[in-house]
């Protein structure tokens, strides 16, 4: 898939006709293209059209059942002032938390293996669509931890040796914090970590893997990087 | 907390975008409140059970899902981005994805079954042909369609009504997947241009 390629599917993507690998890829390069952005904007303004030529009675019942469901349903609260909610989130979990979903895992850092930043969302929608090409390429939403906000998605290709990390909606860190990446392995002797505060929401990241991971996680350490897990894993997700 | 309460103390002027009528509806749930959320419902339930019906086709599926897009649009209500277009249109475009979302599991469960390519595509264009009826909305979005090709129509339908994905409408037109793609986006170009700016 090229770059090209991934422009031409905003109109497939507001039929909601692509694939879920496909609908990752282009929501991951959507975000940061304008002229995505405005073609799916357009698109979904004239579908909204064609869907008002289609509507129907819908059951009397189904009032009370929504209103009924409404009633015991929590809303989300909207995004706001992150800072202040990330650190007393890490206050408030126990370390335990991170013990328990990390098992007897011991985290050691190698080292950065490579980092390429959100500064260029052309390459990093490439390095995405070539990932996603791969015959073996895997996706997994990471499980939010203990209501930490936002999602992290991670793409990776074991024959090609690299992953993509995607985050987004996430709250930014505080100053002398980033979100790290770890990706687990069953001997536990490698991990990796990219550092970002999320400046603007969003994570993106494109890594070296070379080993085969058994699981990822996130947490937050401090932006000078850490040798091994210091925070609370916020997100996780067992391959 | 300060904030939150200068929120909810500030006086209900919000005047009414004309481009979002439902705007202030919405933003008023988003704070919890259910007699607006009743009213946004009223509002928009005939829109979402028609798209989610058409491409379930089964009523009371139709119902399970239109309630779930309700619901959820409960949930995420205070998340309401304004900037990436009206209430209507988010409403319709979850319960198009919700609808897609149920027919792609539900086929996903069965044992696929050998079908006549060339039947299914009469069927869809029937189905298309018979719900053509007199209101305003109807007549204007089917004459729209009708200036795309032939081919653009039943690709951007059998993927908007049918819940196909555009791969698997090359495989029921008999067309390479690339033509397909371009024919898809060609189409709904045209009909953006046909259909303009009223909703």
């Amino acid at each position: 898939m090229t770059d090209i390629d991934v422009h031409h599917l905003a109109a497939a993507y507001a039929l909601d006709a692509l694939d879920d690998r496909e609908r990752t890829a282009f929501e991951a390069h959507y975000g940061s293209c304008e002229v995505c952005r405005t073609d799916v904007l357009e698109f979904r303004h004239t579908l909204t059209q064609v869907a008002d030529s289609l509507v129907a009675p819908p059951p009397m019942s189904l009032k009370d059942k929504v209103m009924a469901e409404v009633a015991t349903t929590r809303q989300l609260s909207p995004l706001v002032a992150p800072v202040v909610a990330l650190d007393e989130r890490r206050r408030a979990r126990s370390l335990m938390s991170m013990a328990a979903a990390a098992a007897a895992i011991v985290m050691i850092v190698v080292g950065v293996v490579s980092f390429r930043g959100g500064d260029e969302p052309d390459t990093f929608a490439a390095d995405l669509a070539r990932v996603m090409e791969q015959p073996d390429s895997q996706v997994l939403s990471l499980d939010s931890q203990g209501g930490a906000e936002g999602t992290f998605r991670v793409a990776w290709s074991n024959s090609l040796g690299e992953a993509v990390l995607m985050g987004e909606d996430l709250p930014t860190t505080p100053d002398d914090k980033a979100y790290e990446l770890w990706l687990i392995t069953p001997d536990s002797s490698t991990a990796m970590y990219v550092l970002d505060p999320a400046k603007d929401g969003n994570v993106h990241h494109t890594l070296k893997a070379a080993a085969n991971p058994s699981a990822w996680a996130i947490t937050v350490e401090p932006a000078t990087g850490s040798a091994t897990a210091t925070g609370d894993i916020i997100f996780v997700a067992d391959v | 907390m300060g904030v939150l309460r200068a929120m909810r103390a500030r006086p209900v002027d919000v005047a009414t975008d004309p481009n979002d009528p439902l705007g202030d509806l919405l933003r008023r749930a988003g704070r919890g409140d259910q007699s607006a959320f009743a009213e946004l419902y009223d509002a928009l339930s005939p829109l979402v059970y028609g798209v989610v019906l058409k491409v379930v086709r089964d009523p009371s599926q139709a119902e399970e899902v239109a309630q779930e897009v309700f619901v959820e649009l409960w949930r995420l209500a205070a998340r309401f981005d304004g900037t990436k277009g009206s209430t209507k249109t988010w409403a319709a475009t979850l319960a198009h994805r919700r609808a897609i979302d149920r027919v792609r599991s539900e086929q996903a469960s069965r044992v696929r079954q050998d079908r006549d390519v060339n039947q299914t595509i009469r069927d869809e264009r029937d189905v298309v042909a018979a719900e053509v009826e007199s209101s305003f909305d109807q007549v204007r979005v089917r004459r729209a369609l009708l200036q795309l090709s032939e081919l653009q129509r039943d690709a951007v339908e059998l993927a908007y009504f049918g819940g196909h994905t555009y791969r698997e409408v090359a495989v029921l037109l008999d067309v390479a997947e690339g033509t397909v793609k371009s024919r898809i986006r060609d189409g709904m170009i045209r009909l953006r241009d046909e259909l303009g700016g009223e909703s």
